[in-house]
């Protein structure tokens, strides 16, 4: 056993909240984030996976096929992640990715105004509705988004490019601000 | 180029989240000739028309697809899951 213990510290926790009366920008707390990868086959596993989250209050959002996060505020108790595996087993495979990767939110009148100068992705309300999720690039990083209400969107991002999308994505807001 | 693919998973989107692999061959037998292997690995066609390629929607959903291209016009004519379908339309 090493003599030193990894210091654990929230990658955006020394950036300053980019804010305005039509932008906000900021980081969410990096609590839990399961990737779910389904085996082939299983089809209709949204319910399932739907069921195992509610009971923990997580949200389940859709990567690409076959793909999932759970996403959660609070860190997940190392025993309560291994009874989530256990129970994901046959069906699909867990892998925590809580300090893998990084949530942002965006949010206000002009957040779809600002991602749109970094991606490619229609952020039109009929066709990214709230609750709908894509991965996309932004700039040249590649992010999980979601639209989590009219005017909010929750970013995911390798934890490695976290601050230089959060760089990024306040230079994209500047103009709102 | 094609500069908006439309991806049969995530919807159209641009070029520049793909990586392109190259010309889709239905792959020779493990026992076949080392002249099917060759011309398999080697050798291209190169049309002026409608061609099949493998892209990776690398920044996306990370799924391999078989994109129908014309070379001359670029015009995307289909786009699939390389999983969906096993039978590849060009031979080797």
């Amino acid at each position: 056993m090493s003599e030193f213990r990894p210091i654990l510290r929230p990658v955006l926790g020394t950036k300053q909240t980019v804010s305005s009366a039509t932008l906000k920008l900021s980081p969410l707390p990096e609590g839990t984030i399961i990737h779910v990868l389904a085996r082939p086959g299983e089809e209709d596993i949204v319910p399932f996976l739907g069921s195992l989250a509610k009971a923990a209050q997580h949200a389940v959002r859709p990567v690409s096929p076959g793909h999932w996060f759970i996403v959660g505020e609070e860190p997940m108790p190392h025993q309560e992640v291994k009874s989530l595996f256990a129970a994901l087993e046959p069906r699909a495979t867990g892998v925590d990715q809580s300090h893998g990767r990084v949530r942002i939110r965006i949010e206000g009148k002009m957040a779809s105004r600002a991602l749109s100068k970094g991606t490619g992705l229609d952020l039109d309300p009929s066709a990214f509705p709230v609750g709908q999720s894509a991965v996309t690039l932004i700039g040249h990083i590649a992010a999980h988004i979601t639209r989590v209400g009219s005017e909010a969107f929750e970013i995911i991002v390798l934890r490695g490019f976290a601050e230089t999308l959060w760089d990024d994505l306040a230079r994209m807001s500047l103009e709102f601000c | 180029m094609a500069s908006l693919v439309p991806c049969p998973n995530c919807g159209r989107r641009p070029k520049e989240e793909f990586t392109i692999k190259g010309a889709a061959l239905s792959r020779p037998a493990p026992g076949a000739d080392a002249a099917d292997w060759f011309n398999y690995v080697y050798l291209r066609d190169n049309p002026r028309g409608t061609y099949e390629e493998y892209w990776h929607h690398t920044s996306g959903c990370r799924r391999w697809l078989v994109l129908t291209r014309h070379t001359l016009t670029h015009e995307v004519a289909a786009c699939r899951d390389a999983a969906d379908g096993s039978q590849l339309e060009g031979g080797a």
